[in-house]
């Protein structure tokens, strides 16, 4: 790095660490502020589109991060993070950077906003200089993060204007009054120019052109995806929960039709869901919008001026051939589940004609309406299309549209088949995500309800992408300790099938499972399976060492849990633990893996005589060894 | 002692034997003579398939060569060994030097499944482990050590957790305790299990059949939908309606349980 660089001058660099979108909300917000403070340049990006050994060059750098599951920081930090945990980073790396960290997060939590604070901490302790104290943002607080956030964005303001006035020339009187300029333009064509004459012969070929071109041109962060790995074509759906039971959990299976397909157990497959034609009739209808119109979008000039004097190539500018109207909402416009933020409702505003109408969207859009908005939106779950039929009387332009609407996000699943026992296959358990919402209407999960009613029949193309997630494949010889209730088994019987076909031709380290569910009528997912395994010479059996324990919460008064089931086999667990098993950890809710790790701690404990503490720190660096893994989700 | 199967293997042509004895003796402390090793020449990472599995003691690898034993044949050995077996890698002298400095030696023998794994001064030492299928085992309830866990070289970033204080560590301050009461302070986690979630969506005020049929609206909000409603509205979650005429309600509603 070269010392003598000299510092960007007056430019303000927002980064972010976002999880479900809500620190990319507000790092956008921030940037909308600075904009209307008159800062001459603003970066917005997200922290895996950052080089972290650029932060010695800027002036101001505002981070917005979010604490996700057990404490930990967003997928898109990991990177950035490890940069920064650098020993060999000096003291003074970061002088002369002035710094604000915000963090999202909740205080019911244990580790309440960890990822903030630490990183606060770090970046003090390389020198940089603080322009404020850290921001807290608490979903606790009766109007979320942003009851934290205006406040402290405020003082940052005043504080970075007083320091360097040139940054932010009119933060005394900010330009409320103008409104902002959309960021897109979208342009009409008569027809599909560009596509030649002859028609592509697969289908998948005709989804992949459109679903590229779409999100080429989409501006949002759908989740800088662009080429699906693959297209899947559904050969079953079959319910593996019973109908009383009251819940939907599903087998499914896929085939891979565009191209080969190549996974490893423990990884994640990542799908786009389809949206209800009825809903994007609706939502076109309601927009008076043309779904046969071919169209372009591009950036606005400004907005291309903006981008080069950056510096930052996002790879958005090319102009691709022209795609369907309905196509390009179908594949990147989220109209019917994902809820708009309070930015839509201040633009909406300005778009409606009747009086009451725009009285109540300023409200909702002001600091004093917050809270109401909240009620109303976030709290319940209230989609584009809900909040556009609420409010007749505003015709949004589509450039706002395609701008403020939340991007369609795929939604990632972790595989439960093993790529040898099924090649050119992929497998999935998924479970149908429903409630009541607290105005008492009954919802169900986008994409979850979306694949439940598929029809192996029709042919129905899936995009789908591979990632890998937190449980890395085992080696054959690894002994292995797996705890996995409800749809959290999935990725182990994965493992389980593999370990099978492994067994074949090398000997195989024993496997234990530790299953969970309500009762054995009810939900007892892959119960046969898990039993073959249990006979002579499966994966599970005693002759291998293995073993296989389930806990039926609901079959007695007291509640049985895979923890109690743990403790059950204190000893069998031990044994493997001491013989350099390792520990996978899958499923919801944010209890279970706490209380699997506070069962080992224990059974450590008890076992070797040492005091809880040292089986703690015992099992902390496991962790780090790469011998304890939790794929949790909610 | 006695029957015991010892496994050489050596990527030369020949070796002599005071070579491989020097290596037995450090692995087991006897004289070749005393045992009757199986020696395996010009040996690849196939060489070993021929032996079956679980059949060996321990095992002496004599390479010449600057590369450490690949996956495959690590596997091989790993395959061929009993449990609990030994294996020794003899580095040659001329190279030894060069091979001890690579950093990932512990890590390709932990990939492989061994275990016990210590450098030596002529090369590395490990052990397949020890577990029996189906046999107990003696437990120490009094050790006080725990075994030592094998770590990889990621030494070179700092411990974050060092960067909390012991404010950061305590348990945040939650608004009220013994808010148990769903209102508009704490609201249900996310995945809410002691209830609250659904405390929170019981708390509504209770529809009558005839507010749904003629509905009113003092304050004249009511008909315009959700958007436009109190907390308290009476018609929370209800579609729009007109004052007076009944309410549409549409498959999606949940009547309230009274």
């Amino acid at each position: 790095m070269c010392l003598t660089e000299k510092k960007r001058e007056n430019q303000l660099l927002i980064l972010y660490a976002s999880q479900t979108g809500n620190a990319m909300d507000a790092a956008e917000r921030f940037g909308r502020e600075a904009e209307r403070r008159g800062c001459p340049s603003i970066s917005v990006l997200s922290m895996d589109e950052f080089d972290p050994s650029e932060l010695p060059n800027k002036e101001a750098v505002i981070l917005v991060v979010s604490t996700t599951g057990q404490g930990d920081n967003p997928d898109s930090m990991k990177g950035f993070w490890r940069f920064l945990l650098q020993k060999n980073l000096t003291e003074d790396w970061l002088k002369g950077v002035n710094y604000a960290v915000f963090g999202l997060g909740d205080s019911s939590y244990q580790k309440y906003n960890f990822v903030a604070k630490k990183l606060d901490k770090r970046f003090s302790s390389l020198g940089a200089t603080p322009i404020i104290e850290r921001g807290l943002g608490d979903d606790q607080h009766p109007s979320g993060y942003e009851g934290a956030l205006d406040p402290w964005m405020s003082s940052l303001w005043s504080i970075l204007y007083q320091r360097n006035p040139r940054l932010l020339p009119n933060a005394i009187t900010p330009d409320d009054t103008l409104m902002d300029q959309p960021k897109v333009q979208v342009i009409y064509h008569d027809t599909e120019e560009g596509l030649s004459p002859m028609t592509t012969s697969t289908d998948f070929n005709y989804l992949e052109m459109q679903l590229e071109k779409a999100h080429s041109m989409n501006p949002a962060k759908y989740s800088g995806k662009n080429r699906p790995d693959c297209f899947l074509k559904l050969t079953k759906n079959n319910l593996l929960s019973q109908v009383e039971s009251g819940k939907d959990v599903r087998h499914f299976e896929f085939e891979a039709v565009s191209c080969a397909i190549d996974y490893d157990v423990g990884d994640i497959l990542e799908v786009l869901p389809g949206q209800s034609p009825e809903a994007l009739d609706a939502f076109m209808q309601r927009c008076n919008l043309n779904p046969e119109s071919y169209i372009t979008v591009v950036l606005t000039c400004f907005q291309v001026q903006v981008q080069a004097r950056d510096n930052e190539n996002r790879g958005f500018q090319k102009p691709s051939s022209p795609v369907k109207l309905k196509s390009f909402i179908e594949l990147t416009m989220d109209v019917a589940s994902a809820s708009p933020r309070r930015y839509f409702f201040e633009v909406m505003s300005f778009f409606a004609t009747a009086e009451h109408e725009k009285e109540r969207l300023q409200y909702f859009a002001s600091p004093e309406g917050r809270d109401d908005l909240y009620q109303y939106n976030q709290k319940e779950r209230r989609t584009v299309l809900e909040v556009l039929e609420d409010f007749p009387s505003v015709q949004m332009p589509f450039e706002w549209l395609v701008q403020l609407v939340p991007p369609l996000k795929t939604r990632a699943f972790s595989i439960s088949s093993s790529n040898s026992a099924h090649p050119n296959q992929v497998h999935l358990t998924i479970s149908l995500v429903s409630w009541t919402t607290p105005y008492k209407r009954k919802r169900t999960g986008l994409c979850s309800s979306w694949l439940a009613g598929l029809d192996p029949n029709q042919r129905v193309l899936i995009p789908a992408w591979i990632s890998k997630g937190c449980l890395p494949p085992p080696p054959p010889s690894l002994p292995l300790i797996l705890v996995g209730p409800g749809t959290g088994c999935a990725p182990f019987h994965g493992f389980v099938e593999e370990r099978a076909i492994q067994s074949k031709s090398v000997t195989t380290a024993p496997v234990v499972f530790f299953f969970g569910c309500r009762n054995e009528e009810d939900d007892f997912l892959y119960r046969d399976f898990w039993l073959s395994h249990l006979q002579k010479d499966g994966v599970l059996s005693e002759e291998k060492g293995g073993g296989f324990y389930v806990a039926f919460s609901r079959e007695q008064p007291h509640k049985v849990y895979v923890q109690h089931k743990m403790r059950e086999q204190s000893s069998k667990i031990w044994s493997l633990l001491s013989q350099g098993a390792a520990v996978y950890v899958a499923g919801s809710a944010n209890k279970m893996p706490a209380d699997v790790l506070s069962a080992l701690e224990e059974i450590v404990s008890n076992e070797t005589g040492v005091p809880k503490e040292a089986a703690s720190t015992w099992i902390r660096t496991l962790e780090r060894a790469g011998k304890y893994h939790v794929e949790a989700w909610s | 002692m006695g029957q015991d199967k010892l496994l050489v293997i050596t990527d030369q042509v020949a070796v002599s034997i005071s070579a491989v004895s020097d290596a037995i003796k450090k692995l087991r402390k006897e004289d070749v003579v005393e045992v009757d090793p199986l020696i395996i020449t010009q040996a690849t990472s196939d060489s070993l398939t021929s032996l079956e599995f679980s059949s060996i003691d321990d095992v002496v690898s004599l390479f010449k060569t600057l590369e450490f034993p690949s996956d495959q044949l690590l596997g091989n050995i790993s395959r061929v060994l009993k449990p609990g077996g030994a294996v020794l890698f003899h580095f040659d002298s001329q190279t030894i030097g060069e091979q001890m400095k690579n950093p990932s030696l512990e890590h390709e023998l932990i990939l492989a499944g061994f275990l016990d794994i210590h450098r030596e001064s002529f090369g590395m030492k490990c052990k397949k482990p020890s577990w029996k299928i189906g046999s107990s085992f003696a437990l120490k309830k009094t050790s006080q050590v725990l075994p030592k866990v094998q770590m990889n070289d990621d030494d070179d970033l700092i411990d974050e957790d060092s960067l909390l204080t012991e404010e950061d560590l305590k348990k945040p301050q939650l608004p009220s305790v013994g808010d148990c009461e769903v209102g508009i302070t704490k609201k249900a986690c996310k995945n809410c299990s002691c209830g609250r979630a659904g405390d929170e969506e019981k708390v509504k005020l209770g529809l009558t059949m005839d507010q749904i049929n003629n509905p009113q609206s003092a304050c004249g909000s009511c008909g315009l939908g959700d958007a436009f409603r109190c907390s308290t509205c009476p018609y929370k979650g209800l579609p729009k309606f007109k004052l007076g005429e009944k309410i549409a309600l549409s498959g999606n509603f949940l009547a309230s349980d009274i």
